[in-house]
């Protein structure tokens, strides 16, 4: 179902549940695996995307077109998972690196890792980044976003994610090529 | 020696952890869509149009029922006129007092009122109405059965 047919069908009450559960069934892989890749944790991820389509609900019915539905839900699951992050940060009086370093950790315990060291080191090295700036690169490395896209869900110019992706980038493979 | 780590050379992984449990997206969206209707039916139906107000009137109805509460209170407090206490009342003010009131206000005098005073109170008479018993007594005579007022 197009993203139209679904606004349509929503703003009708009598076929507002069955528009917003082909909502939720054509972008949850995508808001699960974006909010994923941030949190690592598979049941922070699974509180998470739960709270970014509620909010879907809740505020579709006000949703301007003048940005894609697609950018709407990313920018929603975004701020969700930057907000969980910074009051993760500020529930236990943590520093920057140490919800790095737990992430880190629970990247390590992940199965799907075990063994390849190049992909666990990338990993890590991501996880070393701010969360803005691993955002961004999560969105162009991982499902290569268009930058104007981009823009719409971090509210950044297009210009200032160019030059974040290209740090980023730079650190990453600064990290790797360090002697461990 | 070995080659630098460069990104571009290096094989992407789409998703680069462990997949969620199975059937995990099968379920999601019925878990989503119960958060999103919780318990429709199980709403009290009394109080179901509530919701349907906007927040400033939720608000400004809940300011008037517990003002109204407080009012209520108020009112229900309050010291109650009962007939023993207009009784009580009315007989610790002064008999001379009384009568004045009764000249001065327009209010009248009965012919039972005046056939009882005699008998209750001859002072009074001869203050007030300035006419002997016997004088009261046969203007009562005068009078016709019916019920009237001098």
């Amino acid at each position: 179902m197009e993203d139209q047919e679904i606004l349509a069908k929503f703003a009708d009450p009598a076929s507002r549940n069955l528009a917003f559960n082909q909502l939720v069934r054509k972008y949850q892989q995508k808001v699960y695996w974006h909010v994923r890749k941030m949190v690592v944790d598979h049941d922070d991820a699974d509180d998470l995307t739960q709270d970014t389509f509620v909010k879907v609900w809740n505020h579709l019915g006000n949703f301007r077109q003048d940005a894609s539905l697609y950018t709407w839900i990313y920018r929603i699951a975004t701020n969700e998972c930057l907000s969980f992050l910074s009051s993760k940060r500020r529930k236990f009086f943590l520093p920057l690196n140490d919800v790095s370093e737990e992430l880190a950790a629970k990247m390590e315990a992940d199965p799907s890792l075990a063994g390849d060291e190049v992909e666990l080191k990338l990993q890590k090295a991501i996880l070393r980044l701010p969360d803005k700036q691993r955002l961004v690169f999560n969105l162009k490395y991982y499902e290569d976003m268009k930058y104007e896209d981009m823009a719409e869900v971090t509210g950044t110019s297009v210009g200032a994610l160019k030059a974040s992706y290209h740090h980023a980038v730079k650190k990453i493979e600064q990290y790797i090529n360090e002697p461990s | 020696m070995n080659t630098p780590f460069r990104l571009d050379d290096h094989p992407r992984r789409p998703q680069p952890l462990a997949p969620p449990p199975d059937g995990y997206f099968d379920r999601l969206p019925t878990q989503i869509m119960a958060r999103v209707q919780p318990g429709a039916s199980q709403e009290p139906a009394a109080f179901g149009w509530l919701k349907a107000l906007s927040l400033p009137l939720r608000t400004a109805l809940g300011s008037v029922v517990v003002l109204g509460g407080f009012a209520a209170t108020f009112l229900l407090n309050q010291p109650t006129n009962t007939p023993h206490l207009v009784h009580a009342n009315l007989a610790s003010v002064p008999r001379a007092e009384m009568v004045q009131y009764l000249l001065a206000s327009d209010e009248r005098v009965s012919l039972s009122d005046l056939s009882e005073l005699p008998v209750a109170d001859q002072d009074m008479v001869h203050e007030y109405l300035n006419v002997s018993p016997a004088e009261v007594q046969a203007a009562l005579d005068e009078q016709p059965t019916e019920p009237s007022y001098l």
